[in-house]
């Protein structure tokens, strides 16, 4: 059993051997190598680029990777829930965010109090996730098919009821969008406590352990009394709600957004998730990991910016990198089965 | 047990039967003018205009283009026949099937697919009907589009005066949002307007001009922009030029997000984002292109092919049956601009010829 802080493990996930008895587990020394590799590959980065541009290390640049990491960390948590939880991935994520960006905005453009559109912001997640649970759960169908479907047609939906929304300029969500706190950006902040917050949930509660408890084996979470049915489908709705917090900051450091304003966070967020060593085949996964990952992710067109690259480059950068995560993950899963 | 597996299989059913209906929602919506109004043409002599809009969801303007052609087509006395592209290749591969059918005697359209292009080319070829294209070339059709090039040049020199006026040519920075995949429209609007910076602040050193990828998207440009910033830490008087509106406004948001917003001027193109109640401050311009209003400039080659006397196939970007010109406006001047459907009215009353340039821009 890992004495990490954030790393989930459960005893209902850990394989057993030939006698029925529990084979040690060795993801709490995977976890730590995981974190190490990227914190050693993101270090490469920062020092590789501080070689060329010493001017690198800088508030400015502190500001820039903080404030990229920002939304896109928070929608990878989300996207790393599903994933532990063995529901595959969501790809119907961009359009969570956007929804609940959406009704945010709507919200606040009718009068209502910032604090109120912000709960309807993240009920909207909320409720995009659930509704994917429904489909997925009771349908007993694929979750990558389902979250295809219904972020095509979500989508589609969005846009009949708007072409693009703008947050009223002079309200407290906009201010807070723009302000900062300890010197870096407001909306870096719920970034970090949502990742402490679900991290130590993930090891701490119950439902934690039963989320990766039926991502790491659902057959022996079902034998252990848990109701796989409502875990899968409160996971959704957790991970929407989660999205539901990215919308909202999203709309607080977005003036004007379309429906589809979205799409360009579905390969950052899936990289960080895949990079940061939470298997695909669920169960496993780390948030202090994902934290590194997604920091290494945001300082890139940053790096790429003081090597003075020219723009493509951010693009072969981003996908080499997911092809890179893919293989890593790959290679993982077969020394596990080794 | 077999009732329930009933019900189970039922609901099943249902979930599927949901999850496939938000499936084809959204294949429905990517067009769900698909098939059009038709007002009908009978092939009795009179002259028919054959119209396909676009059918992307997002584009007000594209929809606003068959309400302006028809305006225009009933203005002359015209027959006008009506149908939506979908944003489908092979609804727009139907509608050509349809045109022929009803024998219209030319085509207007934009397609936003152009994969399909080249099969209908093949089609309206055979039946011998004239096609006028909008901003997507192809072989053998009217190119009728905004100058693109023209539209770089005359935002890029507009910043160009800003710069010299309020700060002397005094730059220390001119940064292009980029949008790489748009090709060549990107090389025409967002490298002219960089060059007709250099042109009117010769001294901006080559140095001081960078760029980033902001892929046409507000979304991108806000996540990329602040590492450009952070590169140029010592850069006070800024500009930023780009693809559209979209990329400039992210590069804007950037630099307040920075802190470095305290001198920096943007000029964007297509007018998306200088009009309405959330315009950036710092978005002192941009070029709009008055989309909506395109079919004024196809009808002037329709009337001469009702005339009998049809002009010449000029069928490219860089040498276009009707270039529609574009309208640099500063923030100011684009408060006075109408709102599109109030254009799209004014233009339908307007005297035959006109343009919505030669009706809003600087007027």
């Amino acid at each position: 059993m890992t004495t990490s802080l954030i790393t989930a493990a459960d005893p209902a996930a850990t394989p057993e051997g030939p006698s029925g008895r529990r084979r040690p587990d060795r993801r709490g020394p995977a976890g730590y190598r995981d974190a190490l590799s990227i914190a050693a590959v993101w270090l490469l980065l920062i020092v590789a680029t501080t070689i060329v541009r010493p001017d690198f290390l800088s508030s400015q640049t502190l500001l820039a990777v903080t404030f990229t990491m920002s939304i896109s960390g928070i929608l990878a948590v989300a996207q790393a829930i599903i994933v532990i939880s063995g529901g595959l991935l969501d790809l119907s994520l961009p359009v969570a965010l956007v929804f609940s960006a959406w009704a945010t905005v709507t919200a606040l453009n009718n009068g209502l109090p910032t604090p109120v559109a912000i709960v309807i912001g993240l009920l909207a997640g909320a409720a995009w996730g659930g509704l994917n649970g429904v489909i997925v759960v009771f349908g007993k169908l694929n979750p990558i098919i389902v979250t295809l479907a219904t972020g095509f047609g979500g989508l589609a939906v969005m846009l009949i009821f708007f072409t693009s929304a703008q947050i009223p300029s002079g309200s407290d969500l906009r201010l807070y969008g723009l302000g900062r706190f300890l010197g870096l950006p407001n909306i870096f902040w719920p970034m970090v406590i949502v990742i402490v917050v679900a991290g130590l949930a993930l090891h701490f509660t119950r439902w934690g352990r039963h989320v990766v408890a039926v991502g790491g084996n659902a057959q022996a979470a079902k034998a252990r009394g848990i109701n796989l049915r409502r875990m899968r489908l409160a996971t959704f709705i957790g991970a929407g709600a989660v999205a539901g917090l990215a919308g909202v900051m999203f709309s607080a450091v977005t003036p004007s957004f379309t429906a589809g304003a979205g799409a360009g966070f579905q390969l950052i967020v899936i990289g960080a998730v895949i990079l940061a060593g939470i298997s695909l085949s669920g169960g496993k996964g780390n948030l202090l990991v994902l934290l590194l990952s997604v920091g290494f992710l945001a300082t890139i067109p940053a790096s790429i910016a003081f090597f003075g690259l020219p723009p493509a480059w951010a693009l072969v950068f981003q996908g080499a990198l997911l092809i890179i995560a893919v293989g890593i993950d790959g290679y993982r899963l077969k020394r596990t089965a080794r | 047990m077999t009732h329930s597996t009933t019900r189970g299989r039922l609901a099943r059913l249902g979930l599927i039967g949901l999850a496939a209906g938000l499936a084809l929602t959204g294949c429905s919506t990517v067009g769900s003018t698909a098939g059009g109004d038709s007002t009908g043409a009978a092939d009795d002599g009179t002259f028919t205009v054959g119209f396909a809009t676009g059918g992307q969801p997002d584009a007000d303007w594209q929809q606003l283009q068959g309400d302006v052609a028809q305006g225009l087509a009933e203005q002359r006395g015209w027959d006008f026949v009506e149908l939506s592209n979908d944003n489908s290749e092979a609804t727009a591969t139907k509608n050509a099937d349809i045109f022929i059918q009803k024998g219209v005697d030319v085509v207007m359209m934009f397609n936003g697919q152009p994969s399909a292009n080249p099969v209908i080319a093949k089609k309206y070829e055979a039946a011998g009907i004239p096609v006028v294209t909008f901003d997507i070339a192809q072989p053998g059709w009217y190119f009728v589009g905004v100058d693109n090039a023209a539209a770089g040049t005359e935002g890029g020199t507009s910043l160009g005066e800003l710069a010299k006026e309020k700060w002397d040519c005094k730059v220390d920075l001119v940064i292009s949002a980029e949008g790489t995949a748009a090709g060549q429209i990107n090389t025409w609007r967002t490298g002219n307007a960089r060059d007709a910076v250099k042109e009117t602040c010769p001294d901006i050193p080559e140095g001081d001009y960078v760029s980033y990828e902001a892929d046409g998207n507000l979304t991108t440009s806000l996540a990329n922009a602040p590492g450009v910033f952070a590169a140029h830490p010592d850069a006070k008087n800024i500009l930023v030029v780009g693809l559209n509106d979209q990329a400039v406004v992210g590069a804007l948001q950037a630099a307040t997000q920075l802190g470095r917003d305290g001198s920096i001027m943007g000029w964007g193109q297509d007018g998306g984002l200088i009009t309405g109640d959330n315009v950036d401050p710092n978005l002192v311009g941009s070029v709009m292109y008055f989309l909506e209003g395109y079919p004024a400039s196809a009808f002037e080659i329709a009337d001469e092919i009702e005339a009998g006397n049809a002009p010449a196939v000029k069928d490219t970007g860089d040498d276009a049956a009707v270039s529609v010109q574009p309208c640099p406006v500063t923030a100011e001047e684009a408060a006075s601009i109408p709102a599109i459907e109030d254009r799209v009215s004014q233009l339908a009353e307007a005297p035959k010829g006109s343009t919505e340039y030669d009706l809003f821009c600087k007027a």
